[in-house]
């Protein structure tokens, strides 16, 4: 069994062209929360969006200009973290050396421009004929992202991409944990993206009845998790990206460690579509805890999944208590998601190393616009303000997703 | 027209060399575009003009004036024997 070590990260977010002013944004509790753009505004003028604090392309070769939103956020944020992980391209050991994505909805821009131009072009009733472009499939394809990312770094081991809507990319971490710790890799680059802030799409989610309505003086502040006027989540959309490797493979090339991936833990409710449970979501930490060998009290900053929906909220409360006990309220926890919003597919990846930077900074992002809490969620949530000069030796970060899908990762500092 | 809407396209998102458009008799082979590339290129055509152009993989045996030529051919073939004008707006594609 390898120890399995974080050696690089990348972000590009709604706070954030890269880690660094992401994690800051998170800091300062600087929402990115906003009203949608025109063209979704136009039909939805209630719908807020959390969008990316730069647009991908504009930090790509243009080569890469033609590919689906999601994969271009995944290609900037794997370029921040090979690089930060002073990653050779292609590493020699290319073929120990895999690529883990999670997305919850691949290909959402390639396929909502193709379903307007189809339309369109139906209704114009011209007789002109359908022509959509031929690379409409592989852009959309949901493994699209990881498949760029392979090619751009020559990377030829397993290339998996996990579609576990909310969860997906915490998954994906945990399955190149599992791969790495097992010996059938040495390295991986994880991804979480998610580009779906379209108008198709913000269709659907209104129709769910589980998106934030906007703060009527201040629509920055409309995404509340924990607090007592809630009122749903914000679609955000970004990607972030991680570098693992075998404990042997970073030390042989005195790689610059920023944590060990100490757990992983996922269940399934298996009980309803969207409801979460107590017992899911326990087991999926304990698991974490478990495989990292930690008591819950060693863990001191935990990163919710937070998505600020009544029953959202209420049920990870009650579960952090059932895992940490007497100990519950000594565990600092924040959801950063009132300030980037959800990101889908890539909040777990997003979330979890934000989380490493907390620890490694001493400084947790706080739950912003906490004004009222929630008296059911009775935990420490670092209220409307950061806490610096903390000791930070281990975290948490949950992700628990549509479906009953539910995945907690642990890394903790790494003395060798 | 239509060979300049090719030739930009594939000078400045196909990465072809420029220089190579001087040699006579340039092959559509000469342009090493993979079968996606080939796709990527007709596309241009196709988007501009509202049509599919069948059968794409036999410009591989084919001069590039040939080519031109018969994507010419195509489109006449689709629009009343006349190459409309394209409108800039749309020409940006």
């Amino acid at each position: 069994m390898k120890r399995v070590l974080i050696t690089g990260l990348g972000m590009i977010s709604p706070l954030g062209a890269d880690k660094a002013s992401s994690f800051a944004g998170a800091l300062q509790a600087r929402s990115a929360i906003r009203i949608a753009p025109p063209n979704i505004a136009e039909r939805l003028p209630q719908v807020l969006v959390a969008p990316a604090a730069a647009e991908p392309d504009s930090l790509l070769d243009k080569k890469f200009g033609g590919l689906d939103r999601a994969t271009q956020f995944a290609l900037v944020a794997a370029q921040e973290a090979m690089t930060d992980a002073r990653m050779a391209s292609p590493p020699d050991d290319a073929t120990r050396f895999g690529v883990f994505a999670g997305i919850g909805f691949g290909g959402a821009h390639t396929m909502d421009n193709l379903y307007s131009r189809y339309f369109e072009t139906v209704h114009a009733a011209t007789g002109k004929h359908v022509v959509l472009h031929p690379l409409s499939v592989p852009r959309m394809m949901s493994n699209a992202a990881a498949a760029a990312v392979s090619m751009r770094y020559g990377l030829r081991g397993a290339s998996n991409t996990y579609c576990v809507a909310c969860a997906s990319s915490a998954v994906a971490i945990g399955e190149a944990l599992r791969a790495i710790r097992h010996g059938y890799l040495d390295a991986a680059i994880v991804l979480g993206t998610e580009a779906m802030l379209t108008p198709g799409t913000l269709m659907a989610w209104n129709a769910l009845r589980v998106m934030a309505k906007p703060d009527p003086i201040d629509a920055s502040r409309s995404c509340r998790p924990f607090a007592q006027n809630r009122s749903g989540f914000v679609l955000g959309e970004g990607a972030a990206a991680l570098v693992l490797e075998s404990q042997a493979r970073a030390r042989q090339r005195s790689a610059p460690v920023l944590a060990e991936l100490g757990g992983y833990g996922c269940s399934s409710d298996a009980e309803h579509l969207t409801a979460p449970t107590v017992l899911g979501q326990v087991a999926a930490m304990r698991q974490a805890l478990e495989e990292a060998q930690l008591a819950p009290q060693e863990v001191q900053y935990l990163n919710a999944h937070g998505t600020a929906t009544d029953a959202g909220d209420v049920t990870e409360t009650q579960s952090i208590h059932a895992v940490w006990g007497a100990s519950a309220k000594q565990l600092a926890v924040s959801s950063t998601k009132a300030l980037h919003g959800h990101l889908i597919g890539a909040g777990g990846a997003m979330e979890f190393a934000l989380s490493i930077m907390a620890m490694n900074s001493g400084s947790l992002p706080p739950t912003a616009h906490l004004d009222e809490p929630d008296p059911r969620c009775d935990l420490d949530f670092i209220p409307l303000q950061a806490r610096h000069g903390c000791e930070v030796q281990a975290v948490m970060s949950n992700s628990f997703a549509f479906g009953g899908s539910n995945a907690s990762l642990v890394a903790h500092r790494y003395t060798p | 027209m239509l060979e300049n809407i090719i030739k930009n396209y594939l000078i400045n998102m196909a990465e072809v060399d420029p220089e190579k458009f001087k040699q006579p008799g340039l092959t559509v082979a000469d342009l090493q575009l993979d079968s996606l590339g080939l796709l990527e290129m007709l596309f241009e055509v196709e988007d501009k003009y509202g049509f599919q152009i069948p059968e794409p993989m036999r410009f591989l045996s084919m001069t590039f004036a040939e080519m031109v030529a018969d994507i010419e051919a195509s489109v006449r073939a689709h629009h009343n024997g006349q190459m409309p004008v394209l409108d800039t707006a749309q020409a940006g594609g």
